[in-house]
């Protein structure tokens, strides 16, 4: 009985041995099969780096970009137009009166306020066509809000009346509206800070932005938002590997064919692809109901070469990357970048100066703005920015046969 | 075909090819062999325009265009085909070998109908069958895909073939019909092939056998006339040899007709002598009485692999002298 014991304790220990031994050779196994891990990790340590460095530099870029705070904002460019010296004339008693005294104070309320920045001031007595001026600044772009003094500005305040000033906004980037109202009423606490007066404002939509009645505004906006960035993505997406993943290529080098041949139809074959996704986007986004107050062409011609700049910019990626997973990296890094500073989600106006020059390199940037101005402002696609995205997608294009020229190819 | 006339590659610093001559006429099989490093891939680089101008010299010739002139290439690369170690760099996995075949004769502009047409009977000639020509190319074995790599080196009818490794990584028995499939294209096209190779077995269809080592060319000439080159014609006596270690392989060599021994496996020898059938039995009697004990023993004519293993324990050994000498 006793010996039975022992031989049973016996065979237990050995056996718990065993299974020591077993497991100190399984985490032997397991920790050289993670120091071979951390070996190819660090053979590809551009990869590696990427990964680590990238999210915490988007953090501090997003840190940059998205400061709210009201004295980093920048003013919100406007034009002042008073009608204020015009005759008033009161429907009750018919007198008539050309009081004005109230107007330069609001236009020096303007000019104190840090966040309105006075572009130009018109008197509207003696210049006719001071509205159709200063309209013609807020399509351009170059101001964003119209503050327009009525007639009766004086008169009313004189009487006791809140004066009503008409704020023109550019509504066809959301991102500004909220600004420009804070603007606006900045202006109008400096003045009752001024003159113990009480004004009032009463805020427009410019008319010409505006959707008309039928037209859904938050599709159009939303529209407007995506069109961009969708196009330029997916043509960005589609091109990443177009290089890195054809292993043949080396192949392809034995027979008369040239690199510069193989290069240039990939060119086509995408341009083609892109056509007919522009195409159907165009479609898909008309039928559905797109307010577009330019013409169909010019949004065809934006879409395409918005598209063709991300083209560019992947085949570019795919030409001077090694493996694939560093394409796809590369492309990450560069697409968050890119939408981060493409001014879609954050004014580039409010971002600090040498992330501003970034963001106008970057090809969304002008995308956004030209795709907004074509399908909410009716502007034409050709301008400065169809002009650059051109051109950083011929610089792209070019520096790609270059690498891919000297890009080394063994069978 | 391809005639090469000192030629010379240095890579910087780095010279790796020295004074290479020979000349391949049309038809021919050419075995290149040679250890790793040897040189084999950058002498056929060079003869295929993928090494650059500055980085070598010499008169060559390929299909009588030299590629030294850069608008040679052109041409050069429609005379001849490539048939790379690794079908990765060479198919397309995911198209079938008809669409490969359209993809490759686009390049060559030669037209399509004709090309499939030539393609078909090349895939007949290498039995790809044919439930596989418009499958992805992916699904196809590691033979077939071999196959149908030749097949694509093929499609612009050539006239010189280069093949980097045709046999490796193919199991044994595939490996023959590889090489059987290589001399019927070779007999029934009349291309000139080159066969980079460490399969000293793919001697067996070549008609001249080159032999390289640290970018020097050894021999070049038909494997039997290399072969028969050996002392006695290249007669070997192989032995069993009880106990067999390096002592006793010194006392053996010891016997003064024995021009080379080799030990070819633990307890095997094989010796070359001059004069082999009056000498074999002195070299027995000669063990015998140094109570050295045989197992077994036979008579044989050497194989290309033993031909190359003692022209390159030569060369190693003549080099050894040479810097013993240097460093007296
Ligand atoms: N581009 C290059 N730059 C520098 N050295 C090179 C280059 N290409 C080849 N070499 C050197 O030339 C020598 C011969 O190389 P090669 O590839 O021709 O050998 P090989 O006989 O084909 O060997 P393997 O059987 O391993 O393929 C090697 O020492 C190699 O390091
Ligand atoms: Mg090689």
């Amino acid at each position: 009985m006793m010996r039975l014991k022992k031989k049973s304790l016996r065979l237990n220990f050995e056996k718990f041995s065993n299974e020591i031994t077993n497991l100190k050779m399984s985490i032997l196994r397991i920790v050289k099969q993670v120091k071979k891990e951390f070996r190819l990790l660090w053979a590809d340590k551009f990869n590696i780096m990427l990964a680590i460095v990238m999210p915490p530099l988007i953090i501090v870029m997003l840190g940059f970009t998205m400061t709210d705070d009201s004295n980093q904002m920048q003013s919100i460019p406007c034009i002042v137009v008073s009608y204020d010296s015009n005759t008033f004339i009161n429907e009750n008693d018919l007198v008539e009166s050309k009081l004005d005294h109230y107007a330069i104070p609001y236009l020096n309320a303007v000019n104190k306020s840090d966040l309105l920045d006075l572009v130009r001031f018109y008197n509207a007595t003696e210049e006719i066509y001071a509205m159709e001026q200063a309209r013609n600044a807020l399509i351009s772009g170059s101001i964003k809000v119209i503050l327009s003094i009525p007639v009766a500005f004086t008169e009313m305040l004189e009487w006791g009346l809140p004066g009503l000033i008409d704020c023109i906004l550019d509504a066809s980037n959301i991102l500004y509206i909220q600004q420009s109202l804070n603007a606006v009423y900045d202006s109008i606490k400096i003045f009752i800070n001024d003159t113990n007066l009480t004004p009032q404002f009463e805020v427009h939509g410019f008319e010409e932005f505006t959707i008309p009645e039928g037209y859904s505004s938050s599709f159009n906006s939303s529209i407007v938002m995506a069109l961009s960035f969708m196009v330029f993505g997916i043509a960005f997406v589609l091109s990443i590997l177009v290089i890195v993943q054809e292993k043949p290529i080396a192949r392809l080098l034995l027979t008369p064919l040239k690199r510069s041949e193989i290069l240039t139809s990939k060119y086509i074959a995408y341009m083609l692809v892109l056509l007919l996704q522009v195409t159907l986007l165009v479609i898909t986004s008309l039928s559905m109901g797109l307010y577009l107050a330019g013409s169909i062409l010019d949004l065809f011609i934006a879409l395409f070469i918005i598209g063709f700049s991300g083209l560019a910019l992947g085949v570019f990626i795919s030409s001077q990357s090694k493996t694939k997973t560093q394409a796809n990296q590369l492309f990450l890094a560069a697409y968050l970048v890119i939408i981060l500073l493409s001014g879609i989600f954050i004014p580039i106006e409010n971002m600090p100066s040498f992330l501003q020059f970034f963001a106008y390199v970057l090809p969304l940037s002008h995308g956004d703005p030209m795709i907004r101005g074509i399908i909410t402002k009716g502007q034409h696609v050709f301008g400065m920015h169809f002009f650059w995205l051109f051109i950083i997608s011929l610089i792209l294009i070019i520096i790609s046969f270059v690498i891919f020229r000297r890009r080394k190819y063994e069978v | 075909m391809v005639n090469v006339e000192n030629l010379n590659v240095k890579f910087g610093e780095n010279h790796v090819i020295h004074d290479v001559n020979f000349i391949v006429n049309q038809g021919e099989i050419i075995g290149l062999f040679g250890i790793s490093g040897a040189g084999k891939t950058t002498i056929v680089r060079v003869l295929t325009c993928q090494i650059e101008k500055k980085h070598w010299t010499g008169n060559v010739k390929v299909t009588d265009l030299s590629p030294a002139k850069k608008t040679n290439h052109s041409l050069i690369l429609t005379n001849i085909g490539y048939v790379p170690q690794l079908e990765l760099l060479n198919l397309y996995f995911d198209l079938s070998p008809i669409d490969n075949v359209e993809v490759f004769t686009s390049t060559y502009g030669k037209n399509k109908k004709e090309a499939i047409k030539i393609a078909k009977s090349l895939f007949k000639i290498l039995d790809l069958p044919e439930d596989t020509w418009n499958k992805r190319v992916k699904h196809m074995s590691g033979g077939e895909k071999k196959r149908l790599s030749m097949a694509i080196g093929l499609i612009h009818r050539p006239s010189v073939l280069f093949l980097d490794e045709p046999t490796t990584g193919v199991d044994a028995s595939k490996r023959y019909d590889i090489l059987t499939y290589l001399k019927k294209l070779n007999q029934t096209l009349n291309t000139t092939m080159f066969i980079i190779t460490h399969d000293l077995e793919s001697a067996l269809i070549c008609d001249k056998a080159a032999i390289l080592r640290e970018g020097k060319l050894l021999e070049f000439d038909t494997p039997q006339k290399l072969i028969s080159s050996l002392p006695s014609k290249g007669l070997v006596a192989r032995f069993t040899v009880e106990h067999l270690n390096e002592k006793l392989i010194d006392y053996i060599k010891k016997f003064s007709a024995i021009k080379t021994l080799l030990r070819v496996g633990n307890e095997e020898i094989e010796v070359l002598m001059d004069d082999f059938e009056e000498n074999l039995p002195k070299l027995i009697q000669y063990m015998i009485d140094n109570n050295i004990k045989i197992n077994s023993m036979s008579k044989d004519f050497a194989s290309f692999r033993r031909y190359f293993q003692i022209r390159i324990q030569e060369e190693e050994e003549k080099e050894k002298k040479f810097k013993d000498s240097e460093g007296d």
